[in-house]
């Protein structure tokens, strides 16, 4: 059962295109657990149809079809072969490394040109996180155990949506499994703790 | 208001190939079955100047929106046997083939080579129980979008079209950014009641 959602925000800008990769990731690993998302993407895509049906004709330049009437039976490597969905399965190849005593991070996508990136963390049962905030928004799925924050407990499925606003202290719930979350993040760890600022530099966040 | 948000041109309708009803679905369907390309020149003279209007509103230079239009209705040529009317409606689905062909775009033209994986991020396929006639659906979120009141609308729209973040829609519009999310989480609702109200 899956009490966490996604802002509806959040869903209308993914079905615009509008998120970098690595939160688009972490929203496809939600929509594979959550029927109810799944289908508001479906009208949220639909919504971009009725845009684009309303949308004023802009003129074409000249020829403009009779180039495009050209190319359709090229193989022509203009336009890009089917893209081949990517699964966090197939991310996470990499190492966990330590981070703090029961916290390990694993990098599945490094900083790209939005300044988002992917990772999975792993955090000990009962483990809890020094408090902290974010520069931008993060997004995070938690694929294994539960944690709570000051906003709710969140379990498989579940989405965390934080943005600039939110300054929270994380901890896995106390039970037999060990928590692991996919978190998409934009810009910067915001952390009172003197011992967070001195490891940032290390971890990258 | 500022000309930024003029968004008054919502006057077009669908129907605009001259004696002929508009029909992307069976189309596409031509395409898929005999390649069709009466049935192509039907589906570009439609959609092509759209697609290229709809991408110079998200922020592509003319040239370049043109460029991405013209690969849409090739690859919606090359698909075009993949299109599944029970999933969406036919705008829906070549909206999805644009808006990720941008995404691919923008990431080749900023990664080049660096990223050999791409992501299709098409929307799941529904559950069999919310299937309906895409035809009609695609009408019914349109007369769904026109019934909306102003505002809401006006946010639906700027989270498609105005490529920012909504930090700075926030700013354009003058209204914090809760009030933004809020608007689009009551746009979405009422779209909701809406539709079932249409139905």
């Amino acid at each position: 059962m899956i009490r966490h959602h996604p802002s509806e925000a959040t869903l209308l800008a993914y079905a615009a295109g509008r998120l970098p990769e690595p939160h688009r990731i972490v929203l496809r690993t939600h929509f594979a657990l959550c029927p109810a998302c799944a289908q508001t993407v479906r009208l949220a895509t639909e919504i971009g149809g009725a845009l684009l049906d309303e949308a004023t004709p802009a003129a074409l330049s000249a020829g403009s079809l009779a180039r495009t009437l050209d190319r359709l039976d090229l193989r022509d490597p203009a336009v890009p072969a089917a893209p081949v969905p990517v699964t966090v399965a197939a991310l996470a190849t990499g190492r966990w490394r330590w981070i703090g005593p029961g916290l390990r991070m694993m990098s599945l996508r490094p900083r790209d040109a939005h300044d988002a990136r992917l990772d999975l963390i792993r955090v000990a049962p009962g483990m809890e996180l020094p408090s902290h905030g974010h520069t931008g928004t993060e997004l995070t799925c938690v694929l294994q155990g539960a944690f709570r924050d000051e906003t709710g407990v969140y379990a498989v499925g579940d989405v965390a949506e934080g943005d600039d606003t939110l300054e929270h202290r994380p901890a896995a719930m106390p039970t037999d499994e060990t928590c692991v979350c996919l978190i998409a993040t934009t810009g910067r760890l915001r952390a009172q703790s003197w011992l967070v600022r001195l490891i940032q530099p290390l971890i990258g966040v | 208001m500022n000309g930024l948000l003029d968004l008054s041109d919502r006057t077009t309708r669908l129907p605009d190939t001259i004696g002929m009803s508009c029909d992307p679905a069976s189309w596409i369907r031509a395409i898929a079955e005999r390649g069709d390309r009466a049935a192509f020149v039907s589906l570009f003279n439609h959609f092509a100047p759209r697609v290229k209007s709809f991408l110079m509103r998200a922020g592509l230079p003319a040239e370049r929106a043109e460029e991405l239009a013209q690969d849409t209705m090739v690859m919606v040529w090359r698909k075009a046997a993949r299109f599944d009317p029970s999933a969406g409606s036919a705008s829906a689905w070549i909206f999805t083939i644009a808006r990720n062909l941008r995404i691919d775009a923008a990431r080749r033209d900023r990664l080049a080579a660096a990223e050999a994986d791409a992501i299709e991020d098409s929307p799941p396929p529904p559950p069999a129980d919310t299937l309906f006639d895409a035809m009609e659906r695609a009408d019914r979120v349109r007369r769904a979008i026109a019934l909306l009141p102003a505002e809401q609308a006006e946010v639906l729209r700027l989270s498609f079209f105005d490529d920012r973040p909504h930090s700075e829609i926030e700013r354009a519009l003058g209204i914090p950014l809760g009030t933004v999310k809020s608007r689009l989480r009551l746009a979405m609702a009422r779209l909701r009641s809406l539709l079932d109200e249409l139905r």
